[in-house]
């Protein structure tokens, strides 16, 4: 297929009207019709129904439409980053992260994109994944990384970047800091400090303490509070492998790995990619992350095939 | 996830584990590619033969190749991640000399890994003329690291995240139900290994683009058990130096 039998598409499904969607793309109606009929040829199929007061979009054209959006995206993130480097313009780039996320995850593809994109201005929003979900629909960030999420809306693109266990964190004067792993039996008998607005929360309650709840001690949003609060001795908390922890605590394994979790990248369908959200979102797909879960970053339960020559 | 399994330790093994200080894969320098596809070719059940010869009829049919950029195009500029997520500009790889870019299929491709293996034993001959070697894949996540790993591959294995670059160069096809249904039914799944679920690959596809950014020799075969032979691409090197 060829880039301007994509382009002519995404027009017509932008105006569902032959006629604008050719003035938008500065060509005839013949020849964008022409352009489309090859783009349905090689896809197998009708993209849009031709009726005379109607045009719309058949299945498969819906089918395929935010996939196009992205691969014209990133076909054109390049030509775009040089306008707005002749422009001299700021790249802003809005990512949010969820509670459970490090800002240390985002640092080094940070670092990579600012050698491409001049101007490259990063923002970085805390909030639930619920909230950043919203934010993202309503073009207040562009990117999200978050843990597991209910109800993702079908305008979100989400895609695995790997997945990482729990661990448990304490302070090196609590009872449980000399073992070398930690069982579920021993968190039943301890304090747990409470994550509020925990995604794994529901199912740890309802896969390891069915009967009785956990003995629930102070509670907080932010990672670093929970962190500080047990320093002080309040209690163990439970945090994602990959979270930095402030040193006067330990972490240790909990005993066969039970409890896991993956990171997803979230980003709105059919928005224009700016190039900083591009790049972002290429590096996050791409990256090592066992770099920030050191022997431990599997992005994939399934271990892939890859043929060998036979010798 | 919250489910009782083995710690990633013990579940994660990367393919065909190669310990760090293994040789890497004997190359077979020895044999031209044509050869090793022969050789490939004899492994095919009854299903990859029907599968082979409807994919390849298909394209011959739609002419998908014929839209696929020619000697004296642009070749369009792109920036990508490798393995490790490390950006590459196409201004970048070709400043110092001609570059060549190959696309190919995926690591789950056996005559994809076996030009892999043929590129890599011809690289230093590359680098002896001046020119960058990259080799882009609509492979994303870990694929492309596991696939250097278990070939022990020094190679810039590009990722084109979302096919952008494979559909400006022309040779992005969307692969016909027949053929997912056959890969599918092999284990491959081109959706989760390409993070889209609008199953896509390139028709494999070298070029040799000068400093100018102007595409020299290009090599484009429907039929995805041709490559073209690293000695042709040697040759179309030191034409294009020769004419510079």
């Amino acid at each position: 297929m060829e880039l301007h039998q994509v382009r002519y598409f995404l027009a017509v499904a932008s105006t569902l009207n032959f006629t604008r969607a050719a003035e938008q793309c500065n060509v005839t109606q013949p020849a964008l019709t022409k352009g489309v009929q090859k783009l349905e040829q090689e896809l197998g199929g009708q993209l849009i129904y031709r009726e005379r007061q109607l045009t719309q979009l058949t299945d498969l054209g819906k089918e395929v439409l935010p996939m196009l959006e992205r691969t014209l995206a990133s076909a054109e993130a390049v030509r775009r980053r040089a306008q707005e480097f002749q422009r001299k313009e700021v790249a802003p780039l809005k990512i949010g992260l969820a509670p459970s996320i490090s800002v240390s995850l985002v640092l080094d593809p940070i670092a990579e994109i600012a050698k491409f994109v001049p101007g490259l201005h990063v923002e970085l929003r805390q909030d639930t994944a619920e909230k950043l979900v919203e934010l993202l629909l309503e073009g207040e960030i562009n990117a999200a990384m978050v843990g597991d999420v209910r109800d993702m809306p079908v305008r979100i693109d989400d895609w695995s970047l790997f997945e990482e266990r729990y661990v448990a964190v304490l302070a090196p004067t609590h009872q449980l800091a000399n073992r070398l792993s930690i069982c579920i039996d021993d968190l039943r008998e301890t304090v747990l400090l409470e994550r509020a607005g925990c995604d794994v929360a529901p199912k740890i309650q309802r896969l390891y303490f069915p009967e009785e709840p956990p003995h629930l001690g102070h509670c907080s949003g932010h990672d670093l509070h929970l962190q500080h609060m047990a320093a002080a001795g309040f209690g163990v908390f439970l945090a994602p492998e990959h979270m930095p922890c402030i040193p006067t605590l330990k972490t240790i394994p909990i005993e066969g790995d039970p409890i896991w979790r993956e990171v997803r990248l979230l980003a709105v369908q059919g928005r224009r990619y700016s190039p900083a959200l591009d790049a972002f979102v290429k590096v996050a797909r791409l990256r090592d992350w066992s770099v920030e879960v050191p022997g431990r970053g599997v992005p994939h339960a399934t271990v892939p095939e890859t043929a060998r020559t036979p010798a | 996830m919250t489910t009782t399994r083995t710690p990633a330790a013990n579940r994660f093994q990367p393919i065909d584990p190669q310990p760090d200080d293994a040789p890497p894969m004997p190359n077979q320098t020895d044999k031209t590619f044509a050869e090793i596809r022969s050789e490939l070719l004899t492994t095919f059940s009854a299903a990859d033969w029907e599968s082979y010869n409807h994919l390849v009829g298909w394209l011959r049919d739609t002419d998908a190749a014929s839209q696929a950029l020619k000697v004296g195009d642009d070749a369009p500029d792109f920036l990508l991640p490798d393995a490790d997520g490390r950006l590459h500009s196409s201004e970048q790889l070709r400043r110092n000399g001609p570059l060549v870019l190959s696309f190919f299929r995926g690591g789950w491709c056996p005559f994809c890994t076996a030009e892999l293996c043929a590129l890599q034993a011809a690289k230093d001959m590359f680098e002896s003329v001046g020119a960058t070697l990259a080799v882009v894949t609509p492979e994303t996540r870990d694929f492309p690291r596991q696939l250097k790993r278990s070939l022990g591959l020094d190679l810039k294995v590009l990722s084109d995240v979302d096919y952008g670059v494979a559909v400006s160069y022309g040779v992005l096809f969307r692969v016909p139900d027949e053929t997912k249904a056959h890969y599918s039914g092999l284990g491959f799944d081109l959706s989760a290994r390409h993070g889209s679920p609008v199953w896509m690959l390139p028709i494999p596809a070298t070029y040799v683009i000068d400093t100018e950014g102007r595409i020299r020799s290009a090599f484009v075969e429907p039929d995805f058990t041709i490559r073209e032979e690293p000695a042709q691409i040697l040759a179309s090197l030191r034409r294009a130096a020769s004419t510079c």
